[in-house]
């Protein structure tokens, strides 16, 4: 899991307290302790309260306006099948997709790994001599942690979406696919800003939000770079499919000499008319607004004549594991995720920890299910534990991929590959023969239930439960076992 | 640079294709699914789209309004007054033209300039611009605008106000609709499809419009 590119750049000394140096270090603990970091937030009563409120109001805001849909599970059926029936063809609309961009005037690069992308991009970069990079939202620049090696090559780079921007300066990591801050509360941010730009405390959003605006605006005035991410590629026209509220990724396509779209090769759809499809899924999934406020399609240089938009694009199409999901029937599915966070806000186990107890770029359901599959199931085996399998992940998805099956198959791949630890082996090796047996079952049974019903001494209610059952009854009693059991019930009649 | 991106697009294709089991490129193009239009579409009819637009594009917080097109530039010259800005950007647009808006904007007083009058950084000290779009959608009250040399990018992005003039007949019922004309004219080199003032939520949820776009929206219908 750690990247050696991240450390690539020796000959630059690396900043003591930059963010940088927290990456490297971070980059350098293989394992990622779930346990320990999710507990931690899960008792971060001011955390807690922020992640609780964003995410239950943009899920009810996408239940409030999913009905404005004919028939919202048929186009979520369509979805899925359209992006299914694109990863299932890729090297064929990847081609295609090439052709039409060359064809716009427009550069093709592919990058088979994060430090081929950031490569790549740096070398454009270089060669059109830039240095003010505008950055709008995007996680696959999040993936191979682009802004941080611009700033580490002392480039002027600025993510200008409000959200990542205060992530930016507060040294952060985005905690949500959508909304990257949903883990901070307005103090503090306010507190954030008084000390990046040395101004009194004000905790007025609005006024948080101009000041930014100015801050930014020179900034796009300015840059000679701008760069993207892509919701969609059209594979038939070339064209790239942003979407976004603030404006900001319009900034980027017109305003600086050199475009560069980082895009993911799981984001091609065939046609246009896809789009109509996906568009009218995407934003009500995520925010539960029918349209986001501005959606840009684009492509190629700008043409003769023309006084705005960029002289040179590139777009630069990143696989970083793509492929290798791929290559798996079972979990091709999982490369229709069109990133809008909907699992993110319906799940129960999300809401209670935030974005940054999942340890990667991707949190939440889905982060659970493509952050082993991307980074290693031996390095992340906690994560597809990390959910109750309640399902409201499935019945939030557009694209409808069955999360909690996938993250069971997960937890059938640890044992099989014998990832767990000796003891949990011990004990499904030991449930697994207990309940092949019925004499083995029997006992235990009438093992478990004498102890539950000494404890609870005749009350019904068992209060205290021993060692590592403990947990269960700190906050609720479990009702005692029954007298008699089922299969003596059952024997009787 | 061409062949370096050559061999490395090779690479990954060839992933792809090793991935999917296939031993070399299909030989016909694959048949996407169908898209089915009575899950997807939302608007069927063309009767009373302009009324659609506008309530949709108020739901949006846009402020439409319907107008006739002689009244239209007196309507355009009386909000920017109202609003105090005395610089305003236009497109060359042969429709602003028609209905006059240019020179009633000057006949006021504003200091109004169209695109090819003025270069991409002087729009950043512009306070308002006038557009006219390419299309208007009613199931979703959006503006799209195909940009190119007579109407950049930039102007109805960088002034914090934009009044854009639809054109009553340019409404088209749904987003599908709006593909299906793009696939036959081409998409051009830009499509920015706008549906409201610029926002965010990302401070604790409270809205805030006017991030890096417009934080104002005013549409004039024209019968």
């Amino acid at each position: 899991m750690s990247e050696p590119s991240l450390r690539a750049p020796v000959a630059i000394p690396v900043k003591s307290g930059s963010a940088t140096e927290q990456f490297v270090e971070e980059a350098q603990h293989a394992l990622f302790d779930f346990q320990g970091v999710s507990s931690q937030n899960a008792a971060n009563a001011r955390l807690k309260r922020a992640v609780n409120k964003a995410t239950l109001h943009q899920y009810t805001q996408r239940q409030a306006v999913m009905p404005d849909l004919p028939d919202a599970d048929g186009l979520r059926t369509l979805a899925g099948e359209i992006k299914q029936h694109a990863v299932e063809n890729l090297d064929y609309y990847l081609e295609q997709l090439r052709t039409n961009v060359e064809r716009n005037g427009g550069h093709v690069h592919f990058a088979a790994t994060a430090e081929e992308a950031r490569r790549i991009i740096l070398d454009i970069a270089k060669r059109a001599n830039c240095t003010r990079v505008i950055k709008s939202k995007s996680m696959a620049s999040e993936e191979i942690e682009l802004a941080h090696t611009m700033e580490h090559l002392g480039m002027d780079v600025v993510e200008t979406d409000l959200g990542e921007f205060i992530v930016q300066i507060g040294k952060d990591k985005p905690s949500h696919i959508v909304a990257p801050i949903i883990h901070l509360d307005t103090a503090h941010i306010a507190e954030m800003f008084s000390k990046h730009f040395g101004t009194p405390y004000n905790d007025d959003p609005k006024s948080l939000a101009d000041q930014a605006r100015l801050h930014l605006r020179d900034k796009f005035r300015r840059a000679d770079l701008g760069m993207t991410g892509g919701n969609f590629l059209v594979a038939e026209t070339g064209h790239i499919c942003v979407v976004e509220n603030e404006g900001n990724a319009r900034q980027s396509v017109t305003t600086p000499k050199v475009l560069v779209s980082l895009v993911g090769i799981e984001k091609v759809v065939p046609r246009l008319a896809d789009l109509a499809v996906m568009l009218k899924l995407l934003a009500r999934s995520a925010t539960g607004q029918p349209m986001t406020i501005y959606t840009s399609i684009f492509g190629g240089p700008r043409k003769e004549g023309e006084k705005d938009g960029p002289e040179e694009f590139h777009l630069v199409l990143l696989d970083n594991g793509r492929s290798e999901i791929l290559a798996s029937e079972e979990y091709r599915e999982t490369l229709r995720c069109i990133r809008c966070g909907a699992c993110l806000n319906a799940c129960p186990v999300y809401r209670k920890i935030g974005g940054h107890a999942y340890g990667y770029v991707y949190s939440g359901p889905i982060g659970a299910l493509i952050t082993p599959l991307f980074k290693g199931l031996g390095n992340y085996k906690d994560l597809p534990q990390a959910s109750s399998l309640c399902g409201a992940c499935y019945e939030a998805c557009p694209v409808k991929i069955n999360i909690p099956k996938h993250l069971i198959n997960l937890r059938r791949d640890i044992v099989k590959q014998h990832i767990g630890t000796r003891s949990e082996r011990f004990v499904y090796r030991a449930w697994a023969k207990s309940l092949k047996s019925p004499l083995i079952y029997k006992i235990s049974c009438m093992m478990q239930k004498f102890v539950l019903r000494r404890r609870a001494r005749g009350t019904g209610w068992v209060s205290k439960l021993p060692s590592v059952a403990g947990g269960w009854t700190q906050v609720r009693d479990m009702p005692a076992p029954a007298r008699k059991t089922f299969h003596q019930m059952w024997k009787k009649r | 640079m061409q062949t370096k991106s050559e061999t490395q697009s090779g690479s990954v294709i060839e992933r792809v294709r090793r991935a999917l089991g296939r031993s070399g490129p299909l030989s016909a193009a694959p048949t996407p699914p169908k898209i089915l239009e009575p899950v997807t579409r939302l608007v069927h009819s063309d009767i009373g789209l302009p009324e659609l637009f506008a309530s949709r594009a108020a739901t949006n917080k846009m402020h439409p309004e319907a107008v006739g097109a002689g009244e239209v530039a007196a309507r355009v010259v009386a909000f920017l007054k109202s609003k105090g800005a005395t610089r305003i950007a236009l497109p060359n647009s042969p429709v602003l033209e028609r209905l006059g808006v240019l020179a009633a904007l000057r006949g006021a007083g504003f200091e109004a300039r169209t695109w090819d009058q003025m270069t991409l950084d002087e729009l950043y000290d512009y306070d308002a611009s006038v557009t006219d779009v390419s299309w208007a959608i009613a199931e979703t009250g959006s503006l799209v605008i195909k940009s190119g040399a007579m109407h950049g990018r930039a102007i109805s992005l960088v002034p914090i106000v934009h009044v854009a003039i639809v054109e009553a007949g340019n409404c088209v019922p749904d987003l599908l609709d709006l593909m299906e004309i793009l696939g036959k004219e081409g998409v051009g080199n830009n499509v920015t499809i706008i549906s409201g003032p610029s926002k965010t939520a990302d401070i604790e949820g409270a809205l805030v419009t006017g991030v890096h776009g417009p934080g104002e929206v005013q549409v004039y219908i024209v019968q």
